[in-house]
């Protein structure tokens, strides 16, 4: 029982003491989270504390260190780009993932929608990202009928239609690796407990449902944690179909200024702190999922490694 | 003999080309408990599975209460028929008191409160009241294996199959799974059990039923299988059985 506590929800306090170094993520994640927070207000609602793009605090106050001052300077400019870099990430994994289930699910035990489900998969993942994201854009007439649509382009909180296209193949993309990796986690759940699902008189589809995928959903999380890992990366190839996101804006800045490798340090710092917050979360995730009595997948492997 | 709960005529099944069950006949009266034993690999599992299809037979007739299984609808038969597995088959995300609950709420459509209460009842009928909230692997492998039990109980269902219940359990947890099945079998609770454990045979069964390579080679009361078999394949095989006894608890 008192293990069972010990494992929900990611509990700083250790002991009864606080552990110093997690205390110090959560201060950074609160800094970091909340001046992007203010950031995109700002920028949203045309400049609500200070100009679009402008610092809050002039970059000459760090003059002392001017590293430091480059980055207060350019950083406003690259966080409405990490606004788009989340969105596109969120999306792709959020629209991704009920695809996932039904592709999933008919690639073990579908019949004919079997290969209708493999055929999807392997075209997507084995065909470039980039290559994708061109065909939507400009082979497809996407763009354009987007463009069409009401709203986008003119009212200033609707993207522009490139991002729409973007969302759309991350969705597309995402959908066949979150796929993948959801079919190895429901592979993973012992047979014998849908067989009894079915034996008590429950449907297939209900058996799948109460029994096979609240077990696989949790297997998944690990390698889901890689999809949103690669998704934050990849996003930026969304830069190569004119969406400003954090790649874009950096490498725009820099082909002004020449300081490709201060913005794009500068960017990467951005990019990292992305990757920490989404382990960090799915980790919490994990934990507070984690069925008692049953180690983590990782605690099983580091046991076993032992 | 006229009313059987359950007849067999003339089972057969197949994997590929091998034959698993080739001509099965038999039949259990309300109450029975028949024990069904023979070597590995004869086709005892395939039996059980054919009664509430699991496997689909390919020939032959299993009829449950006069209703023919074939033309039923497979998950209202599976309602009607619990079974219990040697490997628990527990689902694993759910607590005790869950895996009782998951049938109650989605096959037979109790509402919250009846559910509860009814989870409950099986729970206390196993004696794991006081581990409704324990998570399987939380379990031994015989609290678990009674949790299995009050799973299928809870279907109210006309015959219970065991395959096997107590071969993955550990010597010292056998017994409290076999007195359960003794207090079923008391109750009243028809019941097909593969088992090899010759205690609960020689107590419980009605009938027992040696199974070899496909078919039934002989079948009777317990004792007089054990004391005068007629095939010289049951005797050497229930000899074996009788000395790997001794030596475990020996
Ligand atoms: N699903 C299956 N597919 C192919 N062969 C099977 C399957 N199930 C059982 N068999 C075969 O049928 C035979 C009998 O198996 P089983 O009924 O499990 O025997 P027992 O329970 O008596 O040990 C074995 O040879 C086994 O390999
Ligand atoms: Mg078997």
């Amino acid at each position: 029982m008192a293990e069972r506590e010990s494992r929900t929800g990611g509990s700083i306090d250790v002991g009864g003491r606080y552990d110093p170094i997690e205390v110090l993520g959560i201060l950074a994640a609160a800094l970091f989270w909340g001046w992007l927070g203010l950031r995109w207000l700002n920028d949203w609602f045309g400049g609500l504390f200070v100009r679009e793009g402008q610092a809050f605090l002039p970059p000459s106050t760090f003059e002392f260190l001017p590293a430091l001052a480059f980055a207060v300077e350019f950083a406003p400019e690259l966080a409405a780009g990490v606004w788009l870099t989340v969105l596109l990430t969120i999306v792709g994994i959020a629209l991704g993932f009920p695809i996932a289930i039904v592709l999933a699910g008919a690639r073990v035990y579908g019949r004919t929608t079997r290969w209708v489900a493999l055929g999807y998969i392997e075209l997507v993942r084995g065909t470039p990202l980039l290559a994708q994201l061109f065909v939507l854009y400009y082979g497809l007439g996407l763009s354009s009928f987007i463009r069409e649509l009401p709203g986008v382009g003119t009212v200033s909180v609707i993207p522009e239609q490139a991002v729409w296209v973007a969302m759309i193949g991350f969705t597309i993309n995402s959908a066949a690796y979150q796929a993948e990796y959801l079919r190895g986690a429901i592979e993973s759940v012992d047979p014998g407990q849908l067989r009894a699902a079915r034996a008590i008189g429950l449907s297939q589809i209900d058996g799948i449902r109460y029994v096979v995928l609240p077990q696989a959903l949790r297997y998944a999380i690990p390698g889901w944690t890689n999809e949103l890992i690669y998704l934050i990366k990849y996003s930026s190839l969304a830069a190569f179909i004119t969406v400003p996101e954090l790649f874009n804006r950096a490498s725009s800045i820099a082909s002004e200024n020449f300081r490709y490798l201060a913005l794009f340090s500068l960017a990467g710092l951005f990019y990292l702190a992305l990757v920490l917050t989404a382990t960090n979360l799915t980790s919490r995730l994990e934990d507070r999922v984690a069925i008692p009595g049953l180690a983590r997948r990782d605690e099983r492997l580091r046991e076993r490694s032992q | 003999m006229s009313d059987p709960l359950l007849s067999v005529r003339d089972l057969r099944k197949s994997f590929g080309e091998e034959e698993v069950l080739r001509g099965i006949d038999f039949e259990m009266e309300r109450r029975d408990v028949q024990v069904l034993m023979g070597p590995s690999g004869s086709g005892k599992s395939t039996l059980l599975r054919c009664v509430n299809r699991l496997s689909e037979p390919d020939d032959g007739t299993i009829t449950l209460d006069g209703e023919d299984t074939a033309a039923m609808d497979e998950n209202d038969l599976r309602r009607q028929v619990g079974m219990v597995f040697q490997g628990f088959n527990l689902f694993a995300h759910l607590t005790a008191r869950k895996n009782v609950s998951l049938g109650l709420r989605r096959v037979r459509g109790f509402s919250k409160s009846e559910t509860e209460e009814r989870a409950e009842e099986e729970l206390e009928r196993v004696g794991l009241a006081d581990q409704a909230d324990s998570y399987p692997a939380e379990l031994s492998g015989g609290q678990q294996q009674r949790v299995g039990i009050a799973r299928a109980l809870a279907m109210d269902p006309k015959l219970l199959l065991f395959d096997e219940p107590t071969s993955a359990l550990d010597p010292e947890l056998i017994g409290e799974v076999l007195s359960v099945m003794g207090e079923l079998a008391d109750d009243g609770m028809t019941m097909l059990v593969v088992t090899h454990e010759m205690g609960f045979a020689r107590e419980a069964a009605t009938d027992l039923l040696f199974l070899d390579d496909g078919t039934i080679l002989e079948r009777g009361p317990p004792t007089q299988l054990f004391e005068s078999p007629e095939h010289e394949r049951t005797a050497t095989f229930l000899r074996r059985l009788t000395d790997l006894e001794a030596g475990q608890h020996g």
